[in-house]
């Protein structure tokens, strides 16, 4: 039984992870709390659905695409609508304010650009992972073990690409100091693209994840968004072993938490574990203090 | 129109020289046949309602505007106004005098927790905080059998004075429509005494608003407190009115997105701009009701567009009409003066 748990609670947590990874990026990057994310993995999640419902393609190579779309979409968004808004400063200034309710605007539309092409019916992702695995006296579904292997190989890939390539160099660059990366001749506006479509497309490997256990509907980007905030800010806000962490403790706390207590209140949980966090350790895990960061 | 604009603003000049509550009897008096020129009663309905979001945006505009502390789950707030409400009326059978009172004060409860947070965390943090906690409460109220569920609460009571019912949406705004304008003329005078200028200091600049001896912990308390008070207010008025029934459907995302538009399409910070909102907002909310999903986009797509091009909303523009007048009198008297003393043309001076 709680093994069980742990199972389902680890594989959440790791699409949590995931999500979180993008915030935080974007917020290391941008200086930005961006609210449409949770947008980002719908889209995502419906792009998964159509490449292996629609077109028949396998379940990796859609993964693949639906990040490459997604993240394309992520960089045109971030081009034409928040480019004007970050120009002027992000974080905590007034522009960062007008940021949160941008954010908040621009998820709306993209949840009802959703609603019209796709409907707001529910639907799952039809992929055919054959019986689930026996260990012990675990019954493993293999969608699980899906989660579980893309999204660790990501994280790996993504830690490699930040730590030993030049372009990871550059945007550590630009998330620790925009202005002496200018000096040093870094293409700053064009990194901040990269970081924003990066992060989009980690949402989007998310929603394809999450497809096939949960239905892929119109309305589910807003739930993950705060669960997604709540890894980020366990973890320590803009801190990318923190945002995994989060998101495990977030995935695991929930999961517990609805088998044992009850599991119509399952989604308050990780809101309320958000709330005391940011109430009793705003700096999170591994975070630092994030006022200073402007 | 200059001028038609300049002598309004000059009559209310003299008008409030007089007596400073007179305009606002006189808005009093002006707004009490409106009921009157309506089609039907559908109208009253929505203009009942219109004076409810008012005073829900002018609420929001305290904390968000004057405080600057970005909120965004303020819907939770008048949603627990509004099943407190339906609770103590249907369940416990209290009068509406008793209700609104009690109403309010657990509004104002909640006020003070979504306000604690606020010491430690500001902007984006803020925000998140609130934006779960008005998840939770929905969520809560949804599951939740004994405040109804997902099928509401249904047979609140309409108020009762001295045996007279109202029950009809023209008698309930007699009863709005002036709790409405008290609630404006209230934000002014926040606005305009120590308390509305400790939070504009607390909004610009929290260090050097603490330097000044300004306790920035407690202000920003009370600006949670005030606004949770109105929101309580609007909640109680909205859950007495007919049909007298509340349902989580009326406190959802789309809600909380249409208030934020309310005062984001008003101008931040700006009174009158959050009233022109929450009537615009609320009317073509209604017109467009019957395209649900277009409705929603065309709202997202005003909030970024708001958001981008015009940051300062309506209320700015109607600022900057106003304020620009006044620069363009002062720069003439100045040249003025110029002229005399210099005794050039003004063309050579400038440049």
């Amino acid at each position: 039984m709680l093994v069980d748990f742990l199972v389902v609670g680890v594989s959440i947590g790791l699409v949590y992870a995931i999500v979180a990874l993008g915030i935080s990026l974007i917020y290391s990057g941008l200086d930005i709390v961006h609210f449409a994310h949770g947008e980002f993995v719908m889209f995502g999640a419906f792009f998964g659905l159509v490449l292996v419902n629609d077109s028949g393609l396998n379940y990796p190579i859609s993964i693949f695409l639906a990040m490459i779309f997604a993240g394309l979409m992520g960089v045109v968004v971030e081009r034409v609508f928040y480019r004007r808004l970050t120009s002027k400063g992000g974080g905590y200034t007034v522009a960062g304010m007008g940021m949160i309710i941008c954010g908040f605007g621009m998820a709306i539309i993209l949840q009802n650009i959703a609603f019209l092409i796709w409907g707001a019916e529910g639907h799952a992702i039809n992929v055919d992972f054959g019986t689930p695995m026996k260990i012990g006296t675990v019954n493993l579904p293999k969608s699980y073990l899906w989660i579980l292997c893309v999204s660790v190989g990501l994280m790996a890939i993504l830690h490699l690409f930040l730590k030993n390539t030049k372009a990871g160099l550059a945007i550590r660059a630009v998330a620790a100091n925009k202005d002496i990366a200018y000096l040093m001749g870094i293409n700053v506006p064009l990194m901040i693209s990269l970081i924003f479509g990066l992060a989009c497309g980690l949402a989007a490997v998310g929603g394809v994840l999450i497809g096939p256990i949960n239905y892929v509907q119109v309305e589910m980007g807003y739930l993950i968004l705060i669960k997604g905030f709540a890894a980020a800010v366990v973890g320590g806000f803009g801190s990318l072993p923190g945002a995994i962490l989060g998101g495990l403790m977030v995935g695991i706390f929930e999961t517990l938490g609805a088998g044992y207590i009850s599991g119509s209140h399952k989604d308050i949980y990780a809101f309320l574990l958000l709330i005391a966090v940011l109430v009793i350790m705003p700096t999170g895990l591994f975070g630092q203090l994030a006022k200073s960061k402007a | 129109m200059q001028n038609f604009i300049s002598g309004i603003a000059g009559f209310f000049t003299r008008l409030k020289s007089i007596h400073p509550l007179l305009p606002w009897g006189i808005a009093l008096v002006v707004l009490l046949p409106l009921p009157q020129f309506t089609v039907n009663n559908y109208q009253v309905y929505l203009i009942n309602f219109i004076c409810i979001m008012i005073i829900l945006a002018t609420g929001l505009n305290i904390v968000k505007g004057f405080a600057g502390q970005v909120t965004v789950g303020h819907v939770a707030l008048y949603a627990i106004g509004a099943y407190t409400s339906a609770v103590l009326s249907t369940k416990f059978g209290m009068p509406f005098y008793v209700n609104l009172p009690v109403s309010i004060l657990a509004a104002m409860i909640a006020g003070v927790l979504v306000g604690i947070p606020s010491f430690r965390l500001e902007g984006a943090y803020l925000a998140l905080a609130t934006l779960a906690f008005a998840q939770a409460v929905e969520v809560y109220i949804r599951v939740t059998n004994y405040l109804g569920a997902a099928s509401g609460i249904g047979g609140i009571k309409a108020p009762e004075f001295f045996g007279y019912s109202l029950r009809k949406y023209d008698d309930y705004f007699y009863l709005v429509m002036p709790i409405m304008l008290a609630a404006v003329y209230a934000s002014f005078a926040i606005l305009r005494s120590a308390t509305g200028r400790a939070f504009m200091a607390v909004r610009e600049d929290p260090i050097s608003a603490a330097s000044m001896g300004i306790n920035v912990r407690r202000y920003k308390l009370i600006a949670f407190v005030m606004s949770a008070f109105y929101a309580g207010l609007a909640g109680s008025l909205y859950a007495h009115m007919l049909p007298g029934y509340v349902h989580p459907n009326n406190f959802t995302v789309i809600e909380m997105v249409t208030v934020l538009l309310m005062v984001v399409l008003g101008g931040i910070g700006n009174i009158w701009g959050g009233v022109i909102g929450a009537i615009i907002v609320t009317i073509v909310a209604d017109i467009t009701r019957e395209y649900y999903f277009y409705q929603l986009l065309l709202f997202g797509a005003v909030i970024v567009g708001t958001v981008l091009f015009m940051p300062k909303g309506i209320g700015g523009i109607i600022d900057r009409y106003f304020v620009n007048r006044r620069f363009i009198a002062a720069r003439e008297e100045t040249a003025e003066v110029k002229r005399g003393i210099v005794g050039g043309s003004p063309d050579e001076s400038s440049g």
